[in-house]
């Protein structure tokens, strides 16, 4: 280390000085030009980019593929995919005119006449019969014939949904020019509206192509497909290869070679993909429905982390985020961004209670009421939800949830939850119990604090009525769901928001989902009639009708819907809505624009 | 040596077998790899779809020798036989690796460089001022750094190097008092580290001062933050400066030839500016390469021809500057396309990456793609230097302390050589040798990946990948990052050992 010696007086002096002469003026720094988002007058432009966070990682542009079914694909396939019907944010159903039309012609039999106006892909071929005929094939299952174990026959489209709505629907007939659809039930079916999924609509041209066919061979194969039938499965080769084609073409992780399988009918269309890391959808120029976009590119990117999303927020990386899972920290650190506005609502998601009727505890009514009379519905609301929404109430139904409006209310109203179960009270469960003092073993995710509270506040609640609780908590509770091990179970639905589906899934004996043994007969015809059922009060009134049998029965207890928030930069006109179902914050993307 | 290292290799060998086997049943008894499936609405295709797809049917032990017969593949040079299986998702194990690796060794390559550059260098000064201002200061610093759980650093410097710092750059400007205040504080730090007479501290700290003053002065004056530049005169004075630093450490300033030869490679990068500057237009990492391989050679080749007493020091001398020159021309170009990328539509000014290895959709020329991966690189790289600055701090700092004990460099001083050959060439040296074996050790952990840091930063490297799998009961992966960190450990574990047969004459490897 060389020393230099200077005339260190003279420096400090010098310094001094012009430390002096400089405080003169009061700051320092912004010089040069002004900035140039100076037109923020907080008038919407088109274009621009806009960019939304997301958890998962894109997997492929057919969420219709049970593989791919995640929440990222659906969101990437509602800017991508159009079909008959919008839903909006009270999960109602309005006419998707620009993509085409449709007419219920006959009650008996079902009968409803689709009208394509004239959609096309983004690469210019039109959306027409093959697509229309390949879009029903995949959705009614027609040629399935796989028996229940699986071991016999085939299901050429292994979808995610189910093939409930269409299953027994006729081939169906065409017009000359191939852009009317009639279609004839076999037996009515009240979810006819949202027969064809967007989701699952895929390109036929593509489909034919990675099958090693021409458009017109597949219209010719989906034509000439027989009927399944599980007791006598034959081969259909050709059907087999377009089944796989539309299973695995569209699964990419990174921008594919071919970018045929990037086609669009939607606003916008996959540009690029980045894998685990962001997809990039462009502005779709070849769209002709009525509801193109405004923004140049809409960008999804993937960030795991709560806390990382938020700060991108803040930062400006991403406009958007609809987180899944709401807790108190986070929406409590988004409320406090400045320039980033939140819709709060109600998700479609609700936790409840349900108890297994197989269980010996739970097999006397008694005992069943007398537990849920125990249950603090209005404490749980108070201590968990209340902070995070301070307007969230307990919810009142089994079928369906307070975002729905209207059939909520009458659903209330007449299922008697509220006078049975709306006060916790003890002594009438001890009256009802006599005495004795049962055990209840209660299965929930211990590793979801939310859960865990609420099971710690029935718990209490409980024991003082004289029940004795046991904690089952497990992180692989799911695993454990169909086994029947234990009385009670705590845990959450997501109701798809539209569609009876889930009646039959969840209260009909032996359904999917049924994992409580819940049986009773009267439900069973109630589930049946109202899902044949075309008319809608009807239908809502079967369907209060089987509400309030369940908590007659003593099934359970719904307990909240869990709270959702989507946080918005305040750049970024056209988002100003919570909307709860599962396409989320893209359900109006062709409206979003920056300011 | 030959059979020494041909011993090591096949206990290796063996040693990741019996590793892969433990590692695989332990995978495979973790949990039901089916767990995610029960209560899907398809689970009645889902279950054996994936059943089928892993072969779950068949019991671990015999999956993994499924697995290893595949993985066998993979020694057959260009066979394309090489199989690591796939993933839960159906991906190849591969494909997996080979993305995840290039994700992890982005991340971590720059952080783990500067941790050991920085923290051996800070060892090397605290050492030799063992117990001063600059001591206490480094120690504490760096232990402060170490004791910080990398989650809630990374929160940190995401909320001020980059939101506030974006914020600041919407407006830059500050108050004359807030730069005083800041310029104060720089001179008290110079002051408390500084060593020496009191009028000497003194004299560092008013330094201190008004260099601090008069770089905020500049960088607000000119919008510098928001138009950064270099130019000539800038380029100029950093390299005077490299220069006169690199002789002082490399040949001592007696050697007038070696700066001189030094400062004629400042001119001649200074007069290589302009033509450069077309070169590098449409440029690519080849261009770039090129320049600075050219001016480092030139630099050397002036060193060399120089002469003087030591043609070789010149040589290293200029090569060195000549190094530094060439990056700050480069540094200076991809300044000039800051305005460019900031104002994009995709950035709007606010620079600085919280999250993800590049702003998806962002597309532009070299110098702009390489800006959006330095602003993006630049928190998780600061956040994995910090946490790793102690340990290589305290390695040097003991191992120096240890050397300059010894008898050979009271000799060096007592035969009269100079403090900077004492302490440059004969106990910096002979003090890096147990850092070998800690560099080496690191970099093969390097590829492991930085768990915790990828998943705060939405990196989605090697960490992830296993951590994932690790989660979803899914051993295909699993074996991929072990296979791959074990063999990388393994290597440079060797590695290490040879180097430090080669660094240290009294280590002899037993053929």
């Amino acid at each position: 280390m060389g020393k230099y010696t200077f005339k260190g007086k003279a420096a400090v002096s010098l310094a001094a000085i012009a430390a002096l002469t400089l405080t003169g003026c009061a700051s320092v720094g912004g010089g040069g030009d002004d900035k140039k988002d100076g037109g923020d007058s907080g008038a919407a432009k088109d274009g621009g980019v806009v960019t939304v966070a997301e958890t998962n990682k894109f997997s492929g542009a057919n969420p219709g593929y049970t593989k791919t079914n995640l929440d990222i694909n659906g969101h990437v396939a509602a800017m991508t995919r159009e079909s008959f019907v919008n839903v909006d944010t009270e999960q109602k159903l309005s006419a998707n005119e620009g993509f085409g039309t449709y007419k219920k012609t006959s009650d008996d039999p079902l009968t409803v006449e689709y009208e394509l106006k004239d959609p096309q892909w983004s690469d210019g071929n039109k959306i027409d019969k093959a697509d229309m005929l390949l879009w029903w094939s995949v959705l009614s299952g027609y040629a399935n014939d796989a028996d229940e174990e699986g071991k016999a026959g085939k299901n050429y489209f292994t979808i995610a949904g189910s093939t409930d709505i269409l299953h027994t629907t006729d081939m169906p007939k065409f017009s000359e020019d191939g852009k009317k659809m009639t279609l004839t039930w076999g037996k009515p079916n009240a979810d006819w509206e949202i027969a064809f999924d967007s989701n699952s609509l895929m390109p036929a041209h593509v489909v034919a192509k990675k099958a090693g066919m021409s458009e017109d061979q597949l219209l010719k194969v989906l034509e000439e497909q027989k009927k399944g039938d599980p007791e006598s499965p034959q081969k259909q080769p050709e059907l087999e290869k377009i089944g796989k084609a539309w299973d695995t073409s569209f699964n990419f992780t990174s921008t594919p070679e071919e970018k045929d399988v990037l086609v669009s009918s939607g606003p916008y269309k996959i540009e690029n993909v980045v894998e685990n890391n962001s997809i990039t959808l462009k502005k779709n120029e070849n769209y002709k429905g009525d509801a193109p976009g405004k923004l140049d590119e809409i960008t999804l990117r993937t960030i795991g982390d709560a806390t990382a999303q938020i700060q991108a927020l803040r930062n400006g990386e991403v406009d958007i985020m609809q987180p899944g899972n709401v807790n108190k920290d986070t929406l409590d650190q988004v409320q406090q961004i400045e320039n980033v506005n939140v819709q709060k609502g109600d998700q479609l998601a609700y936790d409840h209670l349900d108890l297994n009727f197989g269980s010996d505890v739970f097999k006397d009514e008694k005992v069943r009421e007398a537990f849920l009379k125990t249950v603090p519905r209005q404490q749980i609301v108070d201590q968990l939800i209340k902070p995070v929404k301070d307007d969230a109430s307990v919810l009142n139904s089994q079928m369906y949830v307070s975002s729905q409006g209207e059939p909520y209310q009458k659903a209330e109203e007449k299922n008697g939850a509220k006078e049975k179960y709306g006060d916790v009270d003890i002594e009438g469960a001890k009256k009802l119990l006599g005495g004795k003092a049962p055990t209840v073993r209660i299965l929930f995710n211990n590793g979801n604090p939310q859960r865990v509270d609420t099971f710690q506040l029935i718990k209490e609640s409980a024991e003082k009525a004289g029940f004795k609780v046991e904690d089952l908590g497990d992180p692989n509770w799911s695993e454990k769901l169909p086994d029947g091990d234990y009385d009670a179970s705590l845990f959450g639905w997501v109701s798809p928001g539209v569609g009876t589906e889930m009646l039959s899934q969840i209260f009909k004996t032996g359904g999917g989902g049924n994992y409580n043994k819940y049986s009773n007969k009267n439900v069973d015809k109630l589930v049946d009639e109202a899902r044949t059922n075309l008319d809608e009060k009807a239908r809502v009134d079967q369907i209060t009708d089987i509400d309030k049998h369940t908590f007659e029965d003593a099934y359970g207890l719904p307990l909240f819907q869990s709270v959702g928030y989507v946080a918005t930069s305040d750049k970024i006109a056209g988002v100003d809505k919570y909307q709860p179902n599962q396409t989320g914050v893209f359900w109006n993307v062709s409206e979003w624009s920056r300011k | 040596m030959t059979s020494y290292i041909l011993r090591r290799l096949i206990t290796a060998v063996l040693i990741l077998l019996g590793a892969s086997f433990i590692v695989y049943l332990m995978t495979a008894a973790s949990g039901d790899p089916l767990w995610d499936l029960y209560g899907n609405p398809n689970a009645q295709q889902l279950i054996p779809a994936r059943v089928e797809a892993l072969n779950l049917d068949t019991p671990p032990i015999l999956r993994y020798f499924t697995w290893l017969g595949g993985a066998a593949g993979c020694l057959v040079p260009f066979a394309d036989t090489c199989s690591l299986g796939v993933s839960r998702d159906g991906q190849e194990v591969t494909e997996l690796l080979a993305f995840a690796m290039t994700q992890t060794i982005m991340l971590v390559t720059v952080g783990t460089i500067l941790a050991i550059v920085v923290g051996i260098t800070l060892g090397i000064v605290s050492a030799l001022r063992q117990y001063s201002g600059l001591d206490y200061g480094i120690t504490f610093l760096t232990f402060l750094c170490f004791s910080l759980p990398s989650f809630w650093l990374a929160v940190l410097l995401k909320e001020v190097v980059a939101i506030q710092f974006n914020d600041f750059l919407q407006k830059p400007v500050l108050s004359m008092v807030s730069i005083v205040v800041i310029s104060l504080v720089v001179a008290l730090i110079w002051f408390l580290v500084s060593f020496g007479r009191m009028r000497t501290r003194l004299l560092l700290a008013g330094a201190g001062f008004v260099v601090t003053f008069g770089v905020i002065y500049f960088v607000l004056a000119t919008d510098w933050l928001n138009h950064p530049f270099l130019g000539i005169p800038l380029i100029a004075l950093t390299g005077i400066l490299v220069a006169v630093i690199a002789t002082v450490l490399m040949a001592g300033l007696r050697n007038r030839r070696a700066l001189y030869a030094a400062l004629g490679t400042v001119v001649l990068g200074l007069a290589l500016y302009f033509p450069v500057q077309y070169a590098f237009k449409g440029a690519g990492l080849l261009t770039v390469l090129a320049l600075v391989v050219v001016l480092t050679a030139a630099g050397a080749a002036i060193g060399y021809f120089a002469g003087g007493y030591d043609r070789g020091q010149g040589a290293r001398v200029a090569g060195v500057t000549g190094f530094f020159v060439a990056l700050l021309i480069i540094l200076d170009r991809f300044m000039q396309s800051w305005p460019d990328y900031v104002d994009s539509s995709h950035i709007r000014g606010r620079p600085i990456a919280t999250a993800n290895s590049a702003t998806p959709g962002f597309t532009g020329d070299f110098w702009t793609t390489g800006l959006d991966r330095f602003t993006h690189l630049l928190l998780p790289t600061i956040c994995l230097t910090l946490l790793a600055l102690a340990s290589y701090s305290r390695y040097s700092r003991a191992s120096m302390l240890e050397i300059m004990g010894q008898d050979y460099v009271r000799t060096a001083r007592a035969k009269g050589l100079s403090e900077r050959t004492v302490v440059m060439r004969h106990a910096f040296r002979n003090a890096l040798i147990p850092l070998a074996t800690l560099v080496a050790f690191d970099i093969g952990g390097l590829i492991g990946g930085a768990i915790i840091t990828e998943s705060v930063f939405a990196f989605t490297g090697m960490g992830q990948l296993f951590v994932q799998a690790v989660r979803n009961v899914d051993p295909n992966p699993v074996m991929g990052v072990f296979l791959v960190t074990g063999i990388v450990a393994m290597v440079f574990n060797l590695v290490a050992d040879l180097v430090y047969s080669v660094l240290d004459p009294r280590v002899r490897v037993k053929a």
